[in-house]
């Protein structure tokens, strides 16, 4: 039995796996089909200051290893999770909460009600940004910068974690820009931008047109952002994109991560996070690793 | 809700385009009238949301249509004594009141399918009235299932078997005579809404079942979402399939 526990800004999680935001509401459901206490945390759907009804349907596509995905943020507000999930799900795990807005005051705001109340911060970045013309926070590395800091601001007691997109020029540089801004973790990678056509419609099959791509087939690409994200700053990293078994999270923690997220296998497997949890403990123990915190950052470049 | 691997029994064509899969689960999992699976098929990341057509202790029949690769692989690739990972029982499924004794079901192409389930839960206390709309001849089946109502309706589109119009036609045509106190329907969007349409007047219940692209089936994504009358949003997968037509938008 291999010790799975990682430390993350000072925070114990038992063990490194935590499924990702948006695929696992705020646990309750999946909480009816395995106790979710066994998971190293949990990451909320996306919360925002008010409430949100999201995009039109449909909101997913499924394409060659791959899913797309817009859902447009819908979630019941921050209140409403403060007021009725909130308390049940820090009694089961590690609560991170993931949280975007429109503008900059939305952030701080937003951060300043969870401030104290969860065990971590996630800022979504790659919402559009209202007062810039729509880009996404999460492009420049100066708004990356200015979006972390007036989070960090809001912040007194809780860790921040900043989500990394990969729809950039420069995932180091972007990377250190949130570090920057006061990131006491970054997180990384959100889904990519894409699309899926349904040729006899001649359309989109998402009703947004784009939809983020995520699932197995995105995996090399994240693990390569992880890696130079990680190389280029010195607070801990969470890695994801298209985990779906434990070798595939310790690629992830070799790769520089110190615990990882695991999104689109929730939806081929309910049972995905827990059987990675297993499979982390077997490989642990068949490889002589005692303390999974071992592997962090172990690859040896050819 | 219980995440399985259930062995393949059969898997067979039944009509058009259309196949009909058997499986067994280890111990019996109770599936009501209306409620759904979630099947995996090798190397998707989604699942296939499929209705159950019946139910019998372990024993439990999806049908579904050849649509795009993955229920085309599931029909070629997946042979008896095979295994499948499977994700049920799913949604709310259909409620009828005791009050609720003359029960009119309309459905319409794979729509027929959780309406079978339907039959094979209510016939026994209720009086069933079925009124199934097909493409054409080659795409009727389940006429034994059917056989359980105290009157069923097949209609198609090209007149080539039984009744020549829509299974909604077939339905209002008899409206008067059967009086029914609740209407039963699973079908293409159109279909749905022009019975929503032609019943708005009728003051009676009317439950439809949606269909809707889904990501986990469970009710944790919020990607298969419908409007609701209060501008709110429902999960198709949690909060239905099943809802009462005059509360969503069609």
């Amino acid at each position: 039995m291999a010790d799975l526990s990682v430390t993350l800004c000072g925070k114990q999680l038992k063990n490194p796996v935590i499924p990702a935001s948006g695929t696992f509401g705020f646990g309750r459901e999946f909480d009816e089909i395995y106790d979710i206490s066994v998971l190293g945390g949990v990451c909320t759907k996306g919360l925002t200051l008010e409430r949100r009804v999201g995009n039109p349907v449909p909101r997913i596509a499924e394409s060659r290893g791959v899913i797309l995905n817009a859902v447009g943020l819908q979630n019941p507000g921050v209140e409403k999770f403060i007021a009725e999930d909130l308390e049940w799900l820090k009694s089961k795990t590690t609560v991170i909460a993931n949280v975007a807005g429109s503008t900059l005051s939305d952030y701080a705001k937003i951060c300043a009600k969870l401030d104290g109340l969860v065990d971590f911060v996630e800022l979504n970045i790659s919402c559009p940004n209202v007062k810039c013309g729509g880009m996404a926070f999460g492009i420049k590395p100066e708004s990356i910068r200015e979006v972390s800091r007036a989070a960090k601001e809001n912040l007194q007691k809780t860790p921040l974690i900043v989500k990394l997109s990969p729809n950039v020029e420069s995932i180091a540089a972007n990377a250190i820009a949130a570090q920057e801004g006061g990131a006491d973790c970054i997180s990384l990678v959100n889904t990519f931008t894409g699309m899926a056509i349904d040729i006899e419609k001649r359309k989109p099959i998402i009703a947004n047109n784009t939809g983020g791509v995520s699932g197995a087939g995105i995996k090399p690409i994240a693990v390569r952002m992880v890696y130079e994200a990680a190389q280029a700053v010195h607070i801990p990293v969470i890695g994801m994109g298209g985990i779906t078994c434990a070798e595939d999270a310790i690629e992830f923690l070799m790769a520089g991560a110190d615990a990882v997220q695991v999104g689109t296998q929730n939806f081929t497997d309910t049972l995905a996070c827990p059987k990675i949890i297993e499979g982390l403990n077997a490989w642990c123990d068949s490889h002589g690793v005692q303390k999974i915190s071992e592997l962090v950052g172990t690859l040896k470049l050819n | 809700m219980r995440e399985v691997t259930a062995t393949i029994l059969e898997n067979k064509k039944i009509a058009d385009e259309v196949y009909s899969l058997t499986f067994a689960t280890e111990e019996e999992i109770p599936v009501r009238a209306g409620q759904f699976c979630m099947i995996g098929v090798s190397g998707h990341a989604l699942r296939r949301p499929i209705a159950v057509c019946k139910a019998e202790s372990e024993r439990i029949t999806v049908c579904y249509r050849l649509k795009g690769e993955g229920t085309r692989k599931l029909a070629s690739d997946y042979k008896p004594g095979e295994k499948l990972s499977v994700l049920l029982p799913l949604g709310n499924g259909f409620t009828l009141s005791d009050g609720q004794k003359k029960i009119a079901l309309v459905g319409g192409g794979v729509g027929i399918f959780p309406l079978i389930s339907a039959i094979r839960e209510f016939s026994q206390n209720k009086e069933l009235y079925a009124y199934m709309g097909f493409r054409n001849r080659a795409a009727v089946c389940m006429e034994s299932e059917l056989q359980r109502t105290s009157r069923f309706v097949v209609a198609t589109d090209d007149g080539s078997a039984g009744y020549h119009g829509t299974a909604v036609q077939a339905f209002l045509d008899e409206f008067d005579t059967v009086k029914p106190d609740a209407v039963l329907a699973c079908g293409p969007t159109p279909m749905l809404r022009a019975l929503k349409e032609a019943t708005k007047d009728k003051n009676i219940p009317v439950y439809v079942s949606l269909e809707e692209r889904m990501g986990c089936g469970i009710g944790a994504c919020l990607v298969c979402v419908c409007g609701k009358k209060d501008g709110s949003r429902a999960r198709v997968c949690k909060d239905g399939p099943v809802f009462e037509a005059s509360e969503v938008e069609l």
